[in-house]
């Protein structure tokens, strides 16, 4: 497929560095520095003893079956069958709402996570996040044990100190106590609050989140004057504008709006929709828009403005020039389009939009309004700032924390952890040991969400009761039982709340039971709301923007969000999707404003606002406004577990601060990078990996992705001739580069982290990589991804070259890995054109802090000094051709890790051989081809290449 | 000068390193036959169990089917082994003050797992699922032998890759018609029907049995 210009991975790539060049040209780049390092006499004794020792222990493997036992159960529990997993449905809590899960067990122990395709916020498919809360269960460095002061205390006298509290409370009716907890849509949590309220009128309880979305729940009381919430319904969008949107990446529901986004784009299935993108910074929405246009805050106020004069009639304010080409398209499409505008402005830049969205007449067709499912503060002027001024002024006697950290994310202005110095009575009740828990007088442990009871909604209202996976395993205690012990001594059990509270929906016993088993409460979603628009919606005064010329953003990371998941390795070190970051947080500069301030990759600068500073290394992100600086929220914490701890740099203390231009001063030191964005790089003659065109080169020659792709003769062709012949489609129209896959297949794969060390030095073990190109100018880059696993080739190359038969072809056309052959020469891995075997330097499973209870025991561990690599989910194959077999069926439906888990159904993986299969379908589709096809490997994973809805008839002037 | 050493010296010089050239070899050939052994593979010998559990007691004597105690192996990859509650099922009611049952009862009382040691076992990265062999007609007594007739259970087949081979390449032979399954003591005779016949009846041929994906992941 010739294309003029080579798609660039990294901007050293794109200025073709000569040590770019020579790196990735490498098979195994740092292998040359370690082979060459001089080495003394002695250390070369230590290696010859070390090895000696290995060979030693090899020889003990010889002899003969490992000794083991049998151990059964006492009285085995119901429906437990050894060696048969269960699924138990659940919930992961984001930002309060809800997104449906199941939970898969092994003999008791929760070992995966899936989707609930019953829940509408998850139909099925997971977030990297909801994925790893596998290893927060595990969290070896979860609280425990009840302190007082940092010295321990018995359960009995939290209890004593409770009723203390429950003293006080009755005689002050409240007044001074104060319940700080994070955002909730938990009914049963709320109905406590309210029933706080009855004993206790004058207590007040504040819903604070660091990422919060307050903005645009205030909008609505503008705008409707009511608590309602935006809920699009993308399927029926034809064109639709994001302005600074986080619609597919972290909006509540972002998984079903990207689902609904992807069944619209590739154009061999379902007429086009498009996405217009408008942002200072790249985003997932960005890189997934058709148009992506670069606007810094400054110009995103002047074209609110400009779309309010054209879509409300308000007084003329010019745009610039594409804009009105994007009016013109909205207005064409009128009652088929919406505008989504994201929670970093202002609640008047909201309710324009909201009043925009009634012009353009789409309501009820492409979004509607539902009630905001979570929970309000006990009053509209508690907020964050307010609670520490009243802390500061002595009106707080008692602090309950329950699930938040505000010592570590409150805006560093705040100084929350002096005001909590003030407060008499600080409880935080917290899950891991956290900078609040370490500052408050009483550290509660708190449960993990799936050790006990509660309820959750989704972002339509959608309700669903959570059941404990597991009894407790560090005796933490519950939010629901906390707040119970307030109200009086003998509490009840969060399950009876949570009982009490839908006892009208699920009165019956099989009512209950079915909504435990299918994870969603009938007919407890929001109704839709027929409140019309204040005619202040369209009036409203858009507050002044930022008058600095460079403005310092912060956003929150995509998989640490506010830092609550820092302690979990497998959210550290997967790559974030467009720097393509593992293992920290620089500061994202846009191209031209580091080569002003002579920056480069990893120079390290001093940023100071407002009298705050702090040292931190840059990154340059191409596509990124000039007239911004973006800083990750979530890293550097300072009391977190060893994963967590001192990763990345703070920039919450910079938070809350005035909008003056932050200074930034070169330090002259460096740091190194752990960013994927060049590692595994492949080349071919085009240079053009993820294939891309526009629906208009569609129209005009279906096959245009592929002309050049001639088939070409095997040296030896071989054909498996097996019953099943397993093949995979990437569809990349759909795949929005969300990293979902990556940690599924991590999860269910046992695959190790490595740490950041191992991560420069590119021996990062994820089986499935999201290789993300740019194509186009740095400053205005188009975004790719591409996730990439083991081919599966038919004329596979790294199995010719293996001396000891390690990898072999199955006869269902599975590139097999046979770890117990592997002697470790690499042949393999350097005769791979796709770079997707993984080399075990060092025994990464053995070293990983981990309980051995989370691994999934259906998939070998493997050892030091063994390569590994995608094996299409072997195991899953394996059950589901086993259980086929067994009762008779005809045909295995085998669903890998990664498609389970994909938002967008990206990946479609089956059987090419059967009948009707849709993976054949896929395959044989227009827009399928192979990667790297030049090299002949006939790979069993093939791609869809992506369209742009491009209006080529009009783009003009951009 | 007289020499050190006389010319006789040259014959035990030679035979001494042509005895220790043959010790080499020996003891190589000793470390590769050692592992083939019955003794390394601990077969025939029955390991010390915390009840001196008699199969053939329990099966031949009182005809108690395999399935009421290994009950999950017809739809598992594991057997399963019984929990003490199954072994109180009967021992509630006789020999209820037997000594030897002792860590039977202190395990109900103390509500603390019975722990067997393991006979057969394959090494951790082979997949063997017993439910998929049990529903392709191969017998109890094809791995584990002649169970019936053991009063101390021990392990009568090496359980090895080979031995695992052996089946995998020619299944036919092997396979038994559905309803002598569970019976140790099967024999082919002039009444089993051909291999062939059972390999069609049971579906079996369809697969490359002997693909490395078969058993390991």
């Amino acid at each position: 497929m010739p294309q003029v210009k080579p798609q660039w991975r990294s901007l050293a790539e794109l200025a073709q560095d000569a040590q770019f060049l020579s790196r990735a040209e490498q098979e195994f780049p740092g292998l040359g520095v370690a082979l060459t390092a001089p080495r003394d006499r002695r250390e070369a004794l230590t290696l010859m003893t070390a090895a000696l020792a290995l060979a030693g222990a090899g020889l003990g493997g010889c002899n003969g079956a490992p000794e083991g036992h049998l151990i059964p159960a006492v009285q085995q529990p119901p429906g437990v069958v050894p060696g048969v997993p269960d699924y138990y449905s659940s919930a992961h809590i984001d930002g309060g709402y809800a997104e449906g899960t199941v939970i898969k067990h092994f003999m008791g122990r929760p070992i995966k996570v899936e989707g609930n395709p019953f829940h509408p916020a998850s139909l099925g498919a997971t977030s990297p996040m909801a994925q790893a809360e596998l290893l927060n269960f595990y969290d070896p460095r979860r609280s425990w044990g009840v302190t007082r002061a940092k010295l321990p205390r018995s359960r009995p006298a939290l209890e004593q100190a409770l009723a203390d509290q429950r003293a006080r409370l009755a005689s002050t009716r409240g007044a001074g106590f104060v319940i700080l907890t994070g955002a909730s849509t938990s009914p049963t949590l709320a109905a406590q609050l309210e029933a706080l309220r009855k004993s206790y009128p004058l207590i007040r309880w504040l819903h604070w989140e660091p990422i919060e979305r307050e903005n645009v729940k205030n909008a609505f009381a503008l705008a409707y004057g009511a608590r309602l919430a935006f809920l699009p319904l993308i399927q029926n969008a034809d064109v639709i504008l994001a302005i600074d949107s986080d619609l597919l990446s972290a909006a509540p529901g972002h998984l079903s709006f990207a689902r609904d986004f992807a069944a619209r784009r590739n154009p061999t299935r379902a007429k086009m929709n498009r996405l217009y993108a408008i942002e200072a910074t790249p985003s997932l929405t960005g890189a997934a828009a058709d148009e992506r246009f670069i606007a810094g805050p400054r110009e995103t106020h002047k074209i609110l403005l400009a779309l309010a004069s054209a879509l409300l009639g308000a007084p003329p304010a010019e745009g610039p020039p594409w804009l009105d080409r994007i009016v013109a398209d909205l207005k064409a499409n009128r009652g088929r389009c919406f505008i989504h505008l994201g929670p970093d402005h202002s609640p008047e830049a909201h309710a324009l939009v909201l009043a925009m969205n009634e012009a353009l007449g789409g309501r009820g067709a492409v979004y509607a309004l539902v009630d905001e499912p979570t929970h309000f503060s006990s009053d509209d002027a508690l907020s964050l700032a307010t609670l520490v001024a009243d802390m500061r002024a002595g009106r707080v006697n008692s602090l309950l924390i329950i699930d938040s950290n505000p010592v570590y994310a409150a805006p560093g202005a705040l100084d929350f952890a002096e005001a909590l110095s003030q407060v008499e009575f600080s409880l935080c009740l917290s899950a891991t040991p956290s900078e609040t828990s370490e500052a408050s007088l009483w550290a509660v442990p708190m449960i993990h969400l799936w050790e006990g009871w509660s309820d959750a909604r989704a972002f339509d209202g959608t309700a669903s009761v959570m059941q404990p996976q597991a009894l407790p395993l560090y005796q933490g205690v519950g939010p629901h039982d906390l707040l119970g012990l307030l109200l009086g001594p003998d509490a009840p059990k969060a399950r009876d709340l949570v009982r009490q509270t839908w006892k009208d929906q699920l009165g019956a016993a099989d009512a209950w039971t079915d909504a435990l088993a299918v994870g969603v409460i009938p007919g407890a979603a929001s109704s839709i709301s027929n409140r019309p628009l204040s005619g202040a919606a369209a009036r409203v005064r858009l507050p002044e923007p930022p008058k600095a010329r460079i403005v310092l953003l912060f956003r929150p990371d995509p998989y640490l969000h506010d830092g609550r998941y820092a302690d979990n390795p497998w959210l550290q070190e997967l790559p974030r999707p467009l720097t393509r970051m593992s293992w920290g947080n620089p500061l994202q500069i846009s191209p031209r404003r580091a080569r002003e301030l002579s920056l480069e990759h990893g120079d390290v600068v001093r940023i100071a606002i407002d009298g705050a500073h702090t040292t931190t290394p840059i990154i340059v992100a191409p596509g990124q406004s000039d007239d911004c600086i973006v800083a990750l929220l979530g890293f550097g914490r300072r009391h977190a577990g060893p994963v967590g701890r001192n990763v990345g740099v703070d920039f919450f203390k910079l938070a809350g601060r005035s909008c003056a231009a932050p200074d930034i001063q070169k330090t002259g030191a460096k740091e190194e990078l752990a960013s994927a964005q060049h590692h595994a790089a492949i080349f071919d003659e085009w240079g053009v990996y993820a294939r891309n065109g526009t629906l208009a080169q569609f129209h005009s020659d279906p096959d245009f992705v592929r002309r050049g792709d001639e088939p070409r003769p095997a040296l030896y062709d071989w054909k498996p001739e097996g019953p099943a012949a397993w093949g995979m489609s990437i569809d990349l129209n759909a795949c929005i580069g969300c990293g979902a896959c990556v940690v599924a297949c991590q999860a269910e794969n046992n695959i190790p982290v490595v740490g950041k060390a191992e991560v420069l030095r590119e021996r990062e073990m994820q089986w499935l990589r999201i290789d993300r190109y740019y194509d186009g100018p740095p400053e205005t880059p188009k975004t790719s991804f591409q996730p990439v696993l083991c081919m599966h080739c038919e004329e596979a190359p790294c199995e010719p070259v293996c001396p000891v038969g390690a990898t072999m072809h199955d006869s269902e056309g599975l590139n097999v890995m046979v770890y117990n052959r592997c002697v470790g020469t690499r042949f393999c891995s350097n005769n791979c054109p796709y770079k997707v075997r993984r080399f075990n330097y060092f025994d990464f499973s053995g070293e990983e802090r981990r309980a051995i209870e989370s691994r999934n025991p259906e998939v070998t561990v493997r050892a030091r000094g063994v390569m590994e690599k995608c094996t299409f989910c072997l195991q899953r194959i394996a059950a589901a051709r086993i259980i086929a077999d067994r009762d008779g069926e005809k045909a295995a439906t085998v669903t890998t890790a990664c498609e389970a888990a994909c938002p967008t159904r990206a990946f479609t993986f089956g059987d090419l051989a059967a009948k009707g299969s849709e993976v054949a379908a896929r395959r044989a589709g227009p827009l399928s081809y192979a990667l790297l096809a030049n090299q002949n490997t006939k790979p069993r994973v093939t791609y869809e290449a992506r369209i742009l809805n491009v209006d080529e008839t009009k783009e003009t002037g951009k | 000068m007289r020499s050190v050493f006389e010319p006789a010296m040259n014959f035990w010089a030679s035979l001494t390193l042509l005895m220790l050239t043959l010790a080499a070899v020996g003891i190589s050939f000793l470390a590769w036959l050692w592992p083939h052994g019955d003794y390394a593979r601990r077969m025939n010998w029955a390991p010390a169990q915390p009840v001196p559990f008699s199969h053939q007691h329990h099966v031949s004597g009182l005809g108690i089917d395999c399935r009421y105690c290994h009950a999950s192996v017809e739809v598992s990859s594991n057997a399963g082994m019984p929990p003490t509650f199954t072994c109180m099922t009967c021992h509630s009611q006789i020999w209820t003050n037997a000594a030897l049952l002792e860590p039977v009862r202190d395990s109900m009382k103390d509500d603390r797992p019975l722990a067997w040691r393991r006979v057969a076992d394959v090494p951790d990265y082979v997949y063997f699922n017993h439910s998929i062999h049990i529903a392709k007609g191969v017998g109890c007594s094809s791995c584990h032998g002649d169970v019936a007739s053991m009063a101390l259970t021990y392990k009568a087949k090496s359980l090895t890759m080979q031995f695992c081979l052996d089946c995998h390449r020619d299944p036919g032979p092997r396979l038994r018609p559905k309803d002598r399954i569970y019976d140790t003591r099967w024999t082919r005779d002039a009444t089993t029907p051909a291999p062939e016949l059972l390999l069609a009846a049971y579906g079996v041929p369809q697969r490359n049995l002997t693909d490395c994906s078969i058993c390991h992941r």
